[in-house]
């Protein structure tokens, strides 16, 4: 009933639908530059919303995020290079029908199965969260931190190509996190005598260095490679080549269905995020289909599975960050520094104090979707034509620039652009070694609350680490973590000997 | 007959793992530098101590890995003269915005980065040296109302103005 309200709420307010209008092409053509990502957009916008209503910042960012998902299919598609890590399975079905001229045929099958995937993401996430948000209501200290726990362990291992990096890289998110002063205890730790240190690294300039310089970083380095467009053929044999009919589409529903599902549960989990959903769902999707033969050579369902997947991980990736205050992803991450600066306590409370509110922001998430759908299914030609047209050499110094100003307005305090710039050339060097900025921040952002409940739970204990073992949630929990690092390993160690036996 | 190439010690995953270690030491080593609670707790330093600890276990298992590889992984290929150039603007221009204000540094660091891109069009860097920071100083001073940062040295603010 709620959501009914909000609905209505949110049609009837002209300036919030501008926002969610605005987020939606903004999304869509961050998502659809190559190199630049829904959260490096945020990031670089991130403070001027601070001077937005709450809602509007809000609904502003999330629908950034869900339109910046699906605008990753554009260039994966046009150019075989995908916009986000997340539809670089998108590329596999998607380069090869846009070489067959039938790319605005990919686009519109990527358009359905991404709106179907985030309406399907969302609509759990509101029947589901208020269960969630009861549940995590009952959690005490010891429960939390093994929450902390497993999604530090998960969030370090699971993503990228090394274990150990990922979970130095989470480590390092920790160790940078603390820096300043104790919120307990009010000591100094490692401050180094600076008084800029002392209220420690903030949110806002470290991911503004992590994901946006640190693009400008890498896209230096490639400042010469041509973006090439696939355009489809031209005259009525090119556009009948295109039209996408009922019967093409039908083959693709229960993949979408299927996708959705995947994606809707691995966004429920920390850190795993859009890219791995993606895969999963295109792994499952061809183990399932009639034409596995097909797919990766162009077919509809290839683009469809991994474009349902990874737009549904959008709506669940939030119930972490609303019932429990754990960013499931580091668009999380940015919009609980958004909940924080705008002065709203996430958590399971967050369903009394701030109802309203977190309705209103589901019902701009909702509407969102439908305008990034319509805007796409007719428009993502136009939009992948315009990329083109923005010349690399001039759009990354503009970065640079904005990267600089954004920084300062979000304290008006120097010393974040000094932070700014080491996190940039930090997260530059922790890509080319295969290191995981992702999991920097994100363990940056739950080190703070991981470290509260830890210290609540020795206290509750007089001490004892055995608290841990002795209630059963918070062992689940720390099992789970465990487990997903012996997992992980295992198909690591398995892949590097399958690789080994290819070589001999 | 065949020769056994000696096995390459230094690759890429035995570099990582030593700059791991010795980093985590020397954060090992900071911790300790952190105050006891007054009841001589280790309270604030736990934290800091696990991850500086799981940095340096992380290390180690980073190095015994390389050494048991024992092939050349090599280091990944940058462009050099590039990065490191960004990297001089991108900390000039930090320092120069608290010396000299944000409209000059900017006028300054605009054509510069777009030089560093590539761009060689005399007029085009110099439109970006008027330009831009005429419109980020529109939209964040003056239209979001951001307290501008004033140069130490010398502000164009000022001159423009008045004190």
């Amino acid at each position: 009933m709620d959501i009914f309200l909000a609905l209505g709420s949110v049609l009837t307010d002209p300036a919030l639908m501008a926002w969610v209008l605005a987020a939606a092409v903004v999304g869509m053509i961050a998502g659809a530059i190559p190199g630049l990502t829904a959260s490096a957009a945020i990031a670089m916008l991130l403070p001027l919303t601070f001077y937005m209503e709450p809602i509007s910042a809000l609904a502003f960012l999330y629908v950034i995020g869900k339109s910046g998902r699906y605008g990753g299919s554009i260039s994966a598609i046009l150019f075989n290079t995908p916009g986000t890590a997340a539809s670089a399975a998108t590329q596999i079905d998607g380069y090869p029908l846009a070489r067959r001229g039938m790319a605005s045929k990919a686009m519109k099958v990527a358009t359905i199965s991404s709106v179907i995937g985030d309406f399907t993401g969302d609509i759990l996430l509101i029947v589901g969260v208020g269960a969630i948000a009861a549940v995590a209501l009952s959690l005490g200290p010891p429960e939390l931190f093994a929450i902390y726990f497993a999604a530090f362990v998960v969030i370090g291992s699971v993503i990228g190509k090394s274990i150990t990096r990922g979970l130095a890289s989470a480590a390092l998110g920790v160790l940078v996190n603390t820096i300043g002063l104790d919120p307990i205890s009010a000591k100094d730790r490692f401050t180094f005598g600076l008084f800029d240190l002392t209220n420690g690294v903030s949110l806002v300039p470290l991911m503004i260095g992590i994901f946006v310089l640190g693009e400008v970083f890498s896209q230096i380095e490639q400042r010469n490679a041509p973006v090439k467009i696939i355009e489809d053929a031209d005259g009525p044999e090119g556009k009948a080549r295109n039209r996408l009919t009922w019967s093409e589409y039908r083959p693709c529903l229960p993949h979408v269905a299927r996708s959705s599902l995947i994606g809707s549960f691995i966004g429920v989990l920390p850190g795993l995020g859009s890219s791995i959903a993606a895969f999963v769902a295109y792994g499952e999707g061809k183990r399932h289909a009639k034409n596995p033969g097909e797919w990766g050579h162009g077919a509809l369902e290839g683009v469809a599975a991994p474009e349902a997947a990874n737009n549904a991980v959008s709506g669940p990736s939030m119930a972490p960050l609303l019932t429990l205050g754990i960013p499931g992803s580091t668009i999380g991450a940015i919009l609980m520094g958004v909940f924080l600066i705008h002065g709203i306590q996430i958590g399971p409370t967050l369903f009394i104090t701030s109802r309203e509110l977190i309705f209103s922001l589901f019902a701009c998430g909702l509407i969102g979707i439908a305008m990034y759908g319509i805007i796409g299914y007719f428009g993502a030609a136009w939009v992948g034509r315009f990329i083109t047209r923005i010349p690399v050499k001039v759009l990354y110094p503009i970065i640079f620039l904005t990267a600089f100003i954004a920084a300062f307005a979000s304290r008006g305090n120097l010393f974040d652009v000094l932070v700014m710039v080491i996190a940039g050339f930090g997260g530059w060097l922790m890509k080319k070694f295969d290191f995981n900025p992702a999991a920097f921040v994100i363990s940056f952002v739950l080190a703070g609350g991981a470290e509260e409940t830890f210290r609540q739970s020795l206290l509750l204990s007089q001490n004892g680490l055995l608290i841990f073992v002795t209630r059963p949630v918070a062992l689940l929990f720390l099992v789970v973590g465990v487990a997903a690092l012996v997992f992980r390993a295992r198909t690591l160690n398995r892949q590097a000997k399958e690789a080994s036996l290819k070589d001999a | 007959m065949t020769s056994t190439a000696p096995p390459e010690l230094m690759n890429q995953t035995t570099i990582v793992g030593a700059v791991l270690t010795v980093f985590g030491i020397a954060a090992l080593v900071a911790c300790f530098q952190i105050d006891l609670d007054r009841d001589g707790g280790w309270g604030a330093r736990i934290f800091p101590l696990a991850a500086a600890g799981a940095l340096v276990v992380l290390g180690l298992v980073e190095l015994a890995k390389g050494l048991r590889e024992g092939r050349a992984i090599p280091l990944p290929a940058f462009d050099g003269w590039a990065v490191t150039g960004l990297l001089i603007l991108a900390l000039g221009y930090a320092w120069a915005i608290g010396l000299v204000g944000y409209l000059v540094s900017t006028a300054i660091a605009a054509p510069l980065a777009l030089l560093l891109f590539g761009i060689r069009d005399w007029r085009g860097l110099l439109a970006a040296a008027v330009l831009c920071p005429v419109i980020y100083h529109l939209i964040f001073f003056v239209g979001l109302g951001v307290f501008p940062p004033y140069g130490r040295w010398f502000d164009l603010l000022d001159v423009i103005q008045g004190y």
